[in-house]
């Protein structure tokens, strides 16, 4: 039995549109090279009757275009609204008394590739931090980068801009950009004092979002801050979550050293916005020129992956790759994955335990990825796929892991290496969380990131020697794994 | 369960990186190189100080001096033709890309690291360096600094972990320097 998940075609290196000529073809072909009389490596066998599978499928009209209708239902036909890849660590598996582990490497990008998709209006609101450590050349960089966005505003979008710092103050309430110069004029206004309170900004950017709040929006809030907040960090989480069941994405940016890492990622992550580290003020115009241009190409949003196994499976962790490594908080069974942008694929790595099997071909869990196309108003769009393994009786298998998956897992461990650090030392492990930065470092060597080896390994010293780490340290190595993914290290443009 | 051939945690099967430590773990592929018993390897250490550059001993900088490597298999292990190169085990998946690569020599059980050692030519005259390999570089039986090039002759032998190369100079000189 085959699987949604297997490309037939594929098996025999065939497109989808192929004539029934051309399947018999390769089919004769194929089945020539890998009969098991003419073959003895381990694993022929099997592969010779995934061929004769397929063929006889295929070669039959009534079950070939059953087969057709379950890969579009599946998303992967090319006029899908997602197009989704799956890729297993191993999908033979020997049998076995004890739990065994398996990587399931998803690709995730828009579909309807031949089709041109509308950019949707921008409804969005700067919520800034004016606190007294902004003063100086943040506050001027924060201003500069504002105001180029007001230039990047086109067409309906609006842009609403609050100020906090004790408090919360609209400094221009969310309307259409008919008045550039003076809305300019507003920004080079404001002036530094205070103290951070982020929940106060939220609050008041997530009521001027609110008056523009359409189906055919893109809603996003922008948080710029260089401090900690104290006391209201649950309610900015919560803040966050309530924001996202309103279609409104908060993306999060801190600048230097001292803001709160842990607060500014779970405010992103569960709205589905992004979260970045600013090191330098220079950069911080580059951030929000991206941010603006990432929003306008947004696809879809709500982007949510459920996972239902079956007894005896277990998906035991799930990290993105691509736009960044995160790990993806679980509720239930369900994964939040935020945006998709065109052009921008998301990548995620997902760890399933699987329990012990009898030998056999089993469907284990069924991945149910839904999504919102806004510009289509097309809400919880779903596709579905199945995830089967064989258990052969055979213990000797001579599986190849795919390249990808395991350079995708060689980045994946150095990031939950760094998590791993840092939970050593939030429990007063010095030592644990030395020795982990330091073999860290090694990997990274491993890998050519001198940088960020270089960076670990000066970590590792201070916290031999003083028992602590440097904030500027810990969040260029967060940060920095973080983006040990991405294809190519973006040139900042100063 | 399996384990980490590096810090001994313990593992379910299939798992592909120690969340411990970080390394590959044994399940087909690319390898971790394995620290050889001390007792396998010889003992002795070569002399720093004869490491270095060395004049060229007839001095004949015009030679043209050719370096031939055959492994234990009797294959002639071919040099880049700048006289440079990297030995050691391809492993793609980390980017290691050795110029002669000694994963068919029996290179993984013979310890020999990814990156190992380094062959280069510095006027008529070649030089050895270990890389700060796991299981080290000996040259005709003596263990090499690590990253101190020492000079190589005709019939050296160098060994890499435990695997063995033989070394063949020929040098070409307009009037067939004595060999």
């Amino acid at each position: 039995m085959n699987d949604s998940s297997t490309d037939l075609y594929a098996q025999l290196k065939l497109s989808a549109n192929a004539t029934p000529e051309e399947i018999r073809h390769a089919y004769r072909q194929l089945a020539r090279q890998y009969h098991p009389d003419a073959q003895t490596a381990p694993g022929t066998t099997l592969l010779f009757r995934q061929i004769q599978d397929a063929y006889d499928l295929l070669s039959d009209p009534v079950r070939r275009a059953a087969y057709d209708r379950q890969q579009a239902e599946a998303g992967l036909s090319p006029d899908a609204l997602f197009h989704w890849n799956m890729q297993l660590s191993r999908s033979i598996l020997p049998k076995l008394d004890d739990e065994q582990i398996v990587y399931v490497l998803l690709d995730i990008a828009a579909g309807q590739t031949n089709m041109s998709i509308e950019r949707l209006p921008l409804n969005l609101c700067l919520v800034l931090d004016r606190s007294t450590s902004m003063q100086g050349a943040r506050l001027d960089q924060t201003k500069a980068a504002a105001q180029r966005m007001i230039d990047g505003l086109i067409g309906e979008d609006t842009l609403g801009i609050v100020t906090f710092s004790d408090r919360a103050e609209v400094v221009w309430p969310s309307q259409a950009m008919t008045d550039p110069i003076r809305t300019k004029a507003k920004v080079s206004a404001i002036q530094a004092s205070g103290g951070t309170e982020i929940l106060q900004g939220l609050n008041t950017g997530l009521a001027e979002l609110e008056k523009h709040r359409r189906e055919r929006s893109i809603n996003h809030l922008i948080l710029l801050t260089d401090g900690q907040t104290y006391g209201d960090e649950e309610q900015c989480i919560n803040t966050a979550i309530d924001a996202k069941k309103r279609r409104i994405g908060i993306s999060a940016l801190g600048i230097g050293e001292d803001w709160n890492d842990t607060l500014l990622d779970a405010i992103a992550t569960r709205s589905g916005g992004v979260s970045q580290y600013i090191a330098s003020t220079n950069e911080i115009q580059h951030f929000l020129r991206e941010r603006l241009q990432d929003l306008g190409a947004t696809y879809s949003e709500n982007l949510l992956l459920t996972i239902k196994a079956t007894e005896g499976t277990l998906l035991q962790s799930a990290f993105t790759l691509l736009p960044y490594i995160q790990r993806i908080e679980l509720e239930k069974d369900t994964l939040v994955l935020g945006a998709l942008e065109l052009n921008k694929p998301i990548t995620a790595l997902l760890e399933f335990v699987i329990g012990p099997h009898i030998v056999g071909t089993h469907r284990v869990a069924q991945l149910e990825l839904s999504g919102d196309i806004p510009a289509q108003n097309r809400l919880g769009e779903r596709l579905r796929q199945d995830l089967s393994f064989t258990i052969s009786a055979d213990s000797d298998l001579n599986t190849v892991v795919p390249p990808n998956i395991l350079s995708s897992l060689a980045k994946i461990t150095i990031f939950r290496m760094q998590e791993g650090a840092w939970q050593a030392l939030d429990k007063g492990d010095i030592v644990g969380a030395t020795n982990r930065l330091e073999t860290m470092a090694t990997r990274l060597l491993d890998l050519g990131e001198h940088d960020l080896a270089r960076a670990a390994l000066l970590e590792a010293g201070r916290l031999s020697r003083n028992g602590n780490t440097s904030a500027a340290g810990r969040k260029t190595i967060k940060y920095g794994t973080r983006s040990l993914a991405m294809p190519l290290v973006k040139e900042i443009i100063l | 369960m399996i384990e980490c051939p590096s810090c001994g945690a313990k593992h379910r099967p299939g798992t592909l990186f120690c969340s411990e430590c970080g390394v590959y773990l044994l399940t087909g592929g690319p390898l971790r190189t394995e620290p050889l018993p001390e007792s396998e390897l010889p003992a002795t250490r070569a002399d720093p100080w004869q490491s270095g550059l060395e004049p060229s001993p007839s001095g004949d900088l015009a030679a043209e001096i050719t370096l031939a490597i055959v492994a234990p298999s009797g294959r002639q292990l071919a040099l880049p033709t700048d006289g440079e190169a990297v030995l050691g085990r391809l492993d793609a998946t980390r980017g290691v890309f050795p110029n002669i690569d000694l994963t068919p020599e029996g290179g993984l059980e013979g310890g020999v690291s990814r990156r190992h050692a380094r062959i280069h030519k510095q006027r008529a005259q070649f030089f050895i360096e270990d890389l700060g390999s796991a299981n080290g570089t000996f040259l005709n039986g003596q263990r090499l600094t690590p990253y101190l090039p020492h000079p190589l002759h005709d019939g050296d032998e160098v060994q890499l972990g435990r695997v063995k190369v033989q070394l063949s100079l020929t040098k070409s000189t307009k009037q067939q320097a004595s060999e």
